[in-house]
């Protein structure tokens, strides 16, 4: 009846939220981690030219102790074992020709020109060099007092090393924060959402038509809220569609009941008519046609009530099938011959078994074709048989048709299609027939064009072939019972 | 011969139109207003036939033709409110023969009860049939098995006269309504199938597993007399 609600993927949300929480963890952690990563390597890296300078100032107060005017040779190496017994750097001695290093893979070519510029004009300088992938701070300056620039270079690769393993240990941090986030914010997605999840089962479950369907409340947030208010609207949804429904039973048990408690003066009526019937020929002439028409009028009354008492029985669902193995167009021939429809309604088709309710189908069948004759006058064709779509009775008439406005009405009840005209029938039989076709699990179609005809197909089920039906068996109408009668003595 | 039904029928109006058109049909007619006196009205006058409403005070219509079953063949045809549910299928049960769904026309009404009384009417020159320990007698209205003398209606009689004098032919249940009912056209299958019910509970040893009176699945009944 209704569209099948379009699923909604519930995980893309899932995945927004944990992505959010990764990113915003993930983020603050690496600010916070390059952050102090800064800060730390700008301390150490100041320190290490603290006391560096420290070591160099020294340094060059001892060179000047040690060093006369014009620094001999072993007083260069004086110093530069003095020097050695400190430790921690390599030097680098200019002294007017001479060249001096303490090591043989740093020498006056590895001192940066702009420190040596700095230097020679007399100030105490530094700055960071590499030499042969090793990474240095280089501290120069004039030994006061003498023509000699002195070059300490202090390596900086424990500093580096412990700088790179502190980012490391940092990087690896962040990846555990960021892992961390992702899991903590699945499950906390997960958890959020399950309020939402299980409210969109009970909405669904809602609209299936499960009205006592409840959230529970247990939670003080705004889930928690809006299970509340949806526990209400369910609340009112229930009470009114309760509403509703009681108050269609009562209507539809007051129909039940009116027409139950005029079955009794009816029977009375339709008995005392049909004696009254009886007498009509002998009846004086004034009251032969009041006669006439009170027993018309009673029939259709009756008429009319039972029709009211089907409806009113199948709508309370309190209908039983009783299904047997019938054939449809020896049923169809039978129906038209009871009734005394031979000479007017053409029967074409051929055999056609199926299980159902021989009862029902003779009430459907016969309201067609009554239909028909009562329409569409003489000339009615009833075809049965078999397609793709299972069995099938089509009545055609060839009366003046129906409105294409009235056609989807047709199977309303007390439906009228020209209100100024009385119609024959109760106004109900169509809509019985309609629902007695669907209680055999069929349908009525109806095809109609003013001026040419209108017709009725009804559509049943087949749903299963018919087993036992051996040679000598046979059926009504069947040649081989009837045969035998006639032998009977 | 002016046959006597009893009708049983608590609506005054219908009883008196009733009784008006049985009478005028040619049947005597004695009435009762419940349950109870109808009982009392059976049990004092003889009766060809029973005319019995289902809704009725003092004793419903089923306890009535519970009650007279227990001591009578007589046809009872039930007037039944609806034909569409189980009270139907319950009167029949208890051995109503027949039943007229109300509202009834009467020339349905005398026409039902006519029927009846054919299928009650003893066939006198027609001879006993012998189907095994079987015996059936039309013109003594009797039939037994062995020693054990069968209590048939006579709707039960006249069904298993029909099926036994032609054993191994297949009837469907149109057929049998047609011959054994008198209904022309579209009867209902129920009047059958609970009478055969009934009947097989009064023939076979074994009721479940019967065999004189076999079901031909999907067609009718046959009489096997093997």
């Amino acid at each position: 009846l209704s569209a099948r609600p379009r699923r909604v993927r519930t995980s893309r949300l899932r995945r927004r939220l944990t992505l959010a929480f990764v990113l915003a963890a993930g983020l603050s952690a690496a600010a916070l981690a390059g952050s102090s990563y800064l800060v730390v390597r700008e301390a150490r890296l100041s320190d290490s030219v603290d006391r560096s300078i420290d070591q160099a100032r020294f340094n060059l107060v001892l060179a000047g102790e040690t060093l006369g005017q014009r620094p001999s040779a072993e007083e260069v190496s004086v110093l530069l074992d003095a020097y050695e017994r400190r430790g921690g750097f390599v030097t680098v001695g200019l002294t007017g020709e001479r060249r001096v290093s303490s090591s043989l893979s740093v020498g006056p070519r590895q001192v940066p020109a702009d420190l040596r510029r700095l230097v020679r004009a007399g100030e105490l300088s530094y700055q960071r060099t590499e030499v042969a992938d090793v990474r240095y701070l280089v501290v120069g300056g004039r030994v006061p007092g003498r023509a000699a620039e002195l070059y300490y270079f202090f390596s900086e690769e424990r500093l580096w090393d412990e700088l790179g393993q502190l980012r490391n240990i940092l990087l690896i941090g962040l990846a555990a924060v960021v892992l961390l986030a992702g899991l903590v914010g699945i499950v906390f997605a997960r958890r959020t959402l399950v309020p939402v999840a299980r409210a969109s089962a009970a909405a669904r479950s809602l609209a299936e038509g499960l009205l006592e369907t409840r959230l529970p409340i247990e939670r003080t947030d705004e889930f928690g809220a809006w299970a509340a208010s949806f526990n209400e609207m369910a609340e009112a949804l229930e009470a009114k569609i309760t509403a509703l429904s009681e108050a269609q039973v009562r209507e539809r048990r007051f129909t039940a009941d009116v027409a139950h408690e005029l079955r009794t003066p009816l029977t009375a009526l339709v008995a005392e008519a049909s004696l009254l019937a009886e007498h009509i020929a002998r009846m004086p002439t004034e009251a032969r046609r009041p006669a006439e028409l009170l027993v018309a009028d009673v029939r259709r009354l009756a008429d009319l009530v039972e029709d009211l008492m089907e409806i009113s029985r199948l709508d309370a669902g309190q209908t039983r099938l009783r299904e047997e193995d019938v054939d449809l167009s020896s049923l169809v021939g039978a129906i038209v011959r009871s009734r005394g429809w031979d000479g007017r309604v053409a029967v074409d088709g051929s055999e056609v078994v199926l299980t159902s309710d021989p009862r029902r189908l003779e009430r459907i069948v016969a309201n067609l074709i009554g239909n028909a004759l009562e329409h569409g006058g003489r000339d009615v064709g009833v075809r049965v048989g078999r397609d793709g779509l299972g069995a099938f009775v089509e009545v055609t008439d060839h009366g003046p048709g129906i409105r294409r406005e009235d056609l989807p009405h047709v199977f309303d009840r007390f439906y009228k299609t020209d209100p100024s005209r009385a119609t024959p029938g109760s106004g109900l039989g169509l809509a019985i027939a309609l629902e007695n076709a669907r209680l055999l699990g069929g349908d009525i179609d109806v095809w109609s064009e003013v001026g040419t005809g209108t017709r009725f197909t009804l559509r049943l089920p087949v749903t299963k072939p018919l087993q036992g039906r051996g040679g000598g068996v046979s059926r009504p109408g069947d040649d081989g019972v009837r045969q035998s009668q006639g032998e009977e003595p | 011969v002016n046959e006597r039904v009893l009708l049983v029928e608590d609506d005054p109006s219908i009883r008196e139109i009733a009784t008006l058109g049985l009478t005028n049909a040619g049947f005597r007619v004695t009435t009762a207003a419940d349950g109870r006196e109808g009982l009392i009205q059976f049990r004092n006058a003889a009766v060809d036939l029973v005319v019995l409403d289902v809704m009725l005070p003092a004793l419903d219509g089923y306890e009535v033709c519970r009650e007279i079953r227990r001591e009578s063949r007589v046809p009872i045809i039930m007037l039944s409110a609806k034909s569409d549910t189980v009270d139907v299928v319950v009167g029949l049960e208890l051995g109503a023969d027949d039943y007229v769904t109300k509202p009834f026309e009467m020339p349905e009404l005398v026409a039902r009860a006519r029927a009846a009384l054919r299928r009650a009417a003893a066939a006198p020159d027609e001879p006993v049939l012998a189907r095994g320990d079987l015996e059936i007698d039309p013109g003594g209205f009797t039939a037994r098995r062995g020693d054990r003398q069968l209590d048939l209606t006579a709707t039960e009689f006249k069904l298993l006269l029909e099926l036994a004098r032609r054993p191994g032919q297949v009837f469907t249940r149109e057929l049998l309504l047609e011959r054994v009912w008198n209904y022309e056209y579209l009867g209902d299958s129920r009047l059958v199938d609970v009478a055969i019910q009934r009947l097989r509970s009064k023939v076979e040893d074994d009721p479940k597993e019967p065999t004189f009176i076999k079901t031909v699945r999907g067609v009718g009944y046959r009489f096997d007399s093997s």
